[in-house]
């Protein structure tokens, strides 16, 4: 091997403190090396020139620069010997500024480091291998996993700069929470409002692929090549026939057969229905556990009144495959129930608030419904038991949230905002009504946030009381809210109408098993998490997957959005170029000797190691031995340090380029 | 005895094995690993105080049976191994039968006349005289006296040594080393089928037996057993040069015990300790 | 060699994305530190094998240190928990063996900490120069009569 070794001055930051010229000397003499010389400044144009020159008129083929630190100067180097036609992986660096001249004074002592770090390097550099950086094909189409606002926004983001997305929504219809939701902070405009458009658009948009009433059910391959399984649930309904005349809905016989999650279980909804009258796609579901023809058999007139016969009673559910380059979670969260599905829940608290139990104890989202001009009274504030109007309302906070004995310990960020806007709507409607929260602290960061709740109590009245509730009991027909003002430090108790409880955000039920499928991690409560919390906040552990909105965390609405546009502007990157180049840095397994224990399969983080059958020319399986997926691994080494037999190995750090590196830290030995 | 024959037989008769892996007698009455092919090979069968070696090894070592599964005789020591083996991937369950055996305790080395004094010292504190895990099971428990555990006064001592006089009690025991691998050939879990001592590019471990290739081999070895060892003490019945092994194998048996409350072959479901990790594992000497 | 002042050689194994940062970030600060440690980077913490440490000591190493992202903090997210499990083993191994754990030193350094790498380096420097030269393998050097330049 013919290696050349160069040592920069850094003007005078390496050059002060250690002896360039015989840094430079004493490595000429290192076996192997045919060329070394320093110079002021090796990374400037002259400097980089020098080295090309050597290159060809040594017949250099590696080269060892002495100068900053890799992370500095590394890609320069490796491009300078690339285009003297040197591959980049036989270029190594040796850190004399940062790890040598910038942290000693002495100049001996710093100048025989220096050459130890050179000598290593040298020593590494005789056995790298050229790499070639990996290319793989980018499928220019994105999956957009949740119809919320976030997805919403993603897909539209994606499709308007020019690309396809499929976007997948479970439920019947697109929307999410925002199109349950009265009005929206800190603005108070109507929610359905300004996110039907939104919903509209999606639909139309030529490039927007809707798959509703649909899951994912598996996902393979990596960055730049998905292919995706969706389960699409059976509807009953052909959707490509269907007008959404609602007819059906109107004629079928099961009326209020059961409560309507869009209105959180305030009003009931027949067999057949649409989520609710803006739905996108308006076609209509029959929910098989209570249709009577799927019961008894008979029944069968919606099918009667469809004059385009798209009602399907065989339907099925279907398995659809689609292949893309980039993924964007937006599956968003929902709320901690408490009481009401108690085997559900992940904890078991706030019994004493008697969710479930008191038909006036509702939660944010119910309120929601009951304050939207679309909800089951039509905007009037009723309470639900009997459906008067509530003269003393009681809000409180922090149900779930910020609690861990009973609860979770994260903020759920939105409820400080929610509570003020429901007071607001509240006051708004019931002029002469009294509106008092229990709160823990005021949390209203954001722009007009805190002016927004300062209006509540000051404009309209709404009384704060800083303390937790202990117990809320029926009395009279009254609720009897007791609790504590710690301001004061005086019990407080006040006989409601109706109590709403701003209860902790949460993370779907499925949304671990969603991350496993596609292999991202999450937190302990269910969110995933991302690649990094400051500098890559919309990514995950994972290429090619991004996350938008709340299924990361509690998030508001703005928040959400900026977040799907910025998930988009990822997945736009990556579409950005035909074919993905990765740093050859992966792990490479030799199959003749792998024994097959799989330890490195179980260490990966990234899903990269498969299993391999070796077969004979009959066919017969002789071994099963691990493969690396090159367009997974990260490069982390840790199957390497891992694998008892040295069977699998992380090109540009293999054991024998540690090995040399060990070997010739000091002169002695 | 007969049971353990007619269950094998049985299974040659109703072809669900190729072979089995159990214990016979030499012609000069010791008691070998025995492979029977036939029905008619599973009269030598025996089972005693003298079955000592481990016979998972084989599990990896022998060729898949052409048609059927592979049936084994094991103790309930072995079968930690057999269920290591499933563990690591390396044997399916469904591929192999277990003839579990009730153990009276074996002895320490296969010549010897078994006795209270030369009982193997993992018999000290077997709780699977009983298998925990097996397809068939044959023998009766009966009352056994248990051996002194000369061990743990070394271990205690070594514990209470400075580091120059624990380097120089190894130094004296891994000088007698000479590289044979009996350690390793007898090991059901050294499966890998190129050792990382065999691997030259680079050699990691001085391939000849200088003192320091030893200390390099035997602590590896150790460490690769770490979270893994079942504790059959076959490498130190098997080292020719008497070093005591088994106090590397025990202290990081010990180790996966305290830090972890692991015991490797115990569940076949269990996740590996090696390979996993909890977020919370200690890190007090990690500045 | 026994005339000279003893200058114990420390090989330190480094993870690319947090410790190696940080101790450039100790660069860039001009935080100074003794000269005795010599810096091989990996990818992350979980490429470091315990064999790299056992051969450190048999080629000359007083001290070894291994170093790399605090918990959680990983670039490859689970490396160095993978590695810390094993190094829960490897220390108390070589401590079995009569290399003591006052010469392996582990230590969480985060791109920021630039100080603290100093704090690390330095410790662990002071304290093997404390503890004198590991003689032990030199002494198996020896015998087998590896040429000394």
């Amino acid at each position: 091997m013919r290696i050349g070794v160069f040592i920069c001055h850094c003007g005078e930051n390496i050059g002060r403190t250690v002896d360039c010229p015989s840094v430079a000397s004493a490595c000429a003499n290192f076996s192997g090396v045919v060329h070394a010389e320093d110079y002021k400044y090796m990374c400037s144009d002259p400097g980089q020139n020098l080295i090309k020159q050597a290159i060809k008129e040594k017949n250099l083929d590696a080269v060892v620069v002495g100068s900053c630190s890799p992370h500095m100067h590394e890609k320069t180097f490796r491009k300078a010997c690339s285009d003297a036609g040197i591959n980049p992986f036989l270029v190594e660096m040796a850190n004399l500024r940062e790890h040598c001249s910038w942290i000693h004074d002495d100049v001996p002592s710093a100048t025989r480091k220096a050459i130890d770090l050179v000598r290593m390097l040298v020593e590494k550099v005789k056995f790298n291998e050229p790499l070639i950086p990996i290319r793989v094909p980018v499928t220019k189409r994105a999956l957009v996993i949740g119809g919320g606002i976030s997805g919403i926004q993603a897909s539209l983001d994606i499709a308007n700069a020019g690309y396809e997305v499929v976007l997948v929504e479970k439920e019947p219809s697109i929307g999410g929470h925002m199109s349950q939701l009265s009005e929206t902070f800190p603005t108070l405009d109507c929610s359905q409002c300004i996110l039907t458009p939104r919903m509209v658009e999606v639909y139309q948009h030529p490039r927007i692929k809707l798959v509703s009433y649909s899951e994912v059910e598996n996902v393979e391959g990596f960055i730049g090549n998905f292919s995706v399984t969706i389960r699409k649930k059976a509807r009953s309904v052909k959707d490509e026939l269907c007008t959404g005349c609602g007819l059906c809905v109107q004629k079928c016989p099961i009326k209020k057969v059961a409560l309507s999650d869009f209105d959180e279980g305030l009003a009931t909804r027949p067999a057949m229905y649409v989520p609710f009258p803006q739905a996108v796609p308006n076609i209509p579901v029959i929910d098989r556990s209570v249709c009577t023809y799927f019961k008894t058999g008979k029944c069968q007139l919606c099918k009667k009144v469809c004059g385009r016969e798209a009602i399907d009673f065989e339907q099925q559910d279907q398995l659809i495959k689609e292949d893309v380059g980039a993924i964007i979670v937006a599956t968003g969260y929902k709320l901690y129930t408490i009481d009401k599905k108690p085997d559900e829940s992940m904890i078991k608290g706030y019994g004493e608030y008697g969710y479930g139990k008191f038909k006036d104890v509702v939660d944010g989202l119910q309120f929601e419904r009951i304050a939207s001009a679309s909800g089951p009274t039509s905007g009037e504030m009723l309470r639900p038991s009997d459906k008067t109007t509530p003269k003393k309302i009681v809000f409180i906070q922090c149900v779930g949230s910020r609690d861990e004995s009973k609860g979770f310990s994260y903020c759920s960020k939105i409820c400080c905002m929610y509570t003020a806007k429901h007071a607001m709507l509240y006051k708004h409607k019931v002029h002469d009504g009294e509106a008092y929260v229990f709160y823990m602290d005021i949390r209203a960061g954001g722009k007009n946030y805190d002016e927004f709740v300062r209006r509540a109590i000051e404009e309209d009245g709404v009384k704060y009381i800083r303390g937790r509730v202990s117990k809320i009991y029926e009395e009279n027909g009254k609720l009897i809210v007791k609790g504590e003002d710690t301001l004061a430090g005086v019990r407080v108790e006040i006989d409601a109408d109706m109590v709403v409880l701003a209860t902790a955000m949460i993370a779907q039920n499925d949304s671990v098993k969603l991350a496993q499928t596609l292999s991202v991690s999450y937190d302990k409560y269910g969110f995933f998490n991302e690649s990094h919390p400051k500098l890559k906040p919309v990514e995950t552990s994972t290429g090619g997957i991004f996350l938008a909105g709340a299924c990361n965390a509690p998030r508001d609405i703005p928040d959400s959005v900026s977040m799907a546009s910025a998930a988009a502007a990822k997945a736009l990157v990556l579409f950005g170029s035909d074919v993905l180049e990765r740093e050859p840095v992966v792990a490479k397994v030799n199959e003749a000797t792998c024994a097959g224990c799989f330890y490195c399969q179980k260490v990966c983080a990234y899903n990269a190691i498969e299993q391999k059958e070796i077969k004979d020319r009959q066919g017969n399986v002789i071994k099963v031995v691990a493969y690396v997926n090159s367009g997974l691994c990260q490069g982390c080494g840790t199957c390497n340090a891992t694998c008892p037999s040295k069977s699998v190995e992380l090109l540009g750090f293999k054991d024998d380029q540690i090995y040399a590196q060990i070997n010739s830290f000091a002169e002695v030995f | 005895m007969k049971q353990l024959i007619d269950i094998s037989k049985e299974l040659f008769e109703s072809k669900q094995v190729g072979y089995i892996i159990g214990y016979a007698e030499d012609k000069f009455k010791r008691v070998k690993p025995f492979v029977a092919y036939s029905s008619l090979d599973t009269e030598r069968f025996v089972f005693n105080n003298n079955s000592v070696n481990n016979l998972a090894v084989y599990l990896t070592r022998l060729p898949k049976a052409k048609e059927g599964k592979i049936g084994i005789v094991a103790k309930g020591c072995d079968i930690k191994s057999i269920i290591a083996l499933i563990q690591e991937n390396q044997i399916k369950r469904d591929d192999v039968i277990i003839i579990g055996v009730n153990c009276n305790s074996v002895v320490n080395q296969i010549d010897e006349q078994f006795s209270k004094e030369n009982t193997a010292i993992k018999c000290k504190y077997c709780q699977v005289r009983t298998p925990a895990h097996y397809d068939y099971l044959v023998g009766e428990i009966k009352e056994v006296e248990l051996p002194e555990d000369k061990n743990f006064a070394i271990m205690q001592k070594l514990d209470s040594m400075s580091a120059e006089e624990k380097w120089n009690f190894w130094e004296a025991e891994f000088e007698k080393c000479v590289k044979c691998y009996a350690c390793r050939q007898v090991c059901p879990l050294c499966y890998c089928e190129q050792c990382i001592v065999d691997k030259s590019m680079p050699r990691w471990i001085d391939s000849s037996a200088t003192t320091k290739g030893n200390f390099a081999w035997n602590m590896i070895r150790a460490f690769h057993l770490s979270g893994r060892c079942i504790g059959c003490n076959e490498c130190e019945r098997a080292c020719p040069a008497e070093i005591p092994l088994s106090l590397l194998n025990r202290k990081m048996g010990m180790v996966a015990i305290n830090e972890f409350n692991y015991r490797h072959g115990t569940d076949i479901n269990q996740p590996t300790l090696i390979g996993n990790y909890n977020v919370n594992d200690k890190e007090d000497f990690i500045m | 060699m026994e005339n000279e002042k003893f200058e114990p050689k420390i090989v330190a194994f480094v993870c690319n994305w947090c410790t190696y940062t940080g101790a450039d970030l100790a660069g860039t600060s001009r935080l100074k530190q003794q000269t005795n440690a010599r810096l091989i980077r990996v990818p992350c913490t979980g490429r470091i094998d315990p064999v790299f440490i056992i051969k450190a000591f048999e080629k000359g190493a007083d001290g070894v240190l291994v170093s790399g992202c605090h918990p959680n903090d990983c670039h490859y997210n689970t490396g160095n928990f993978h590695a810390r499990r094993r190094w829960i083993f490897f220390r108390q191994l070589l401590d079995f063996v009569g290399i003591d754990s006052s010469r392996l030193y582990f230590s969480w350094v985060s791109a920021s900490e630039g100080k603290k790498w100093v704090d690390v380096v330095d410790g662990v420097i002071n304290s093997v120069r404390e503890k004198g030269p590991f003689n032990g393998y030199k002494k198996l050097n020896k015998e087998i009569e590896i040429p000394v330049k």
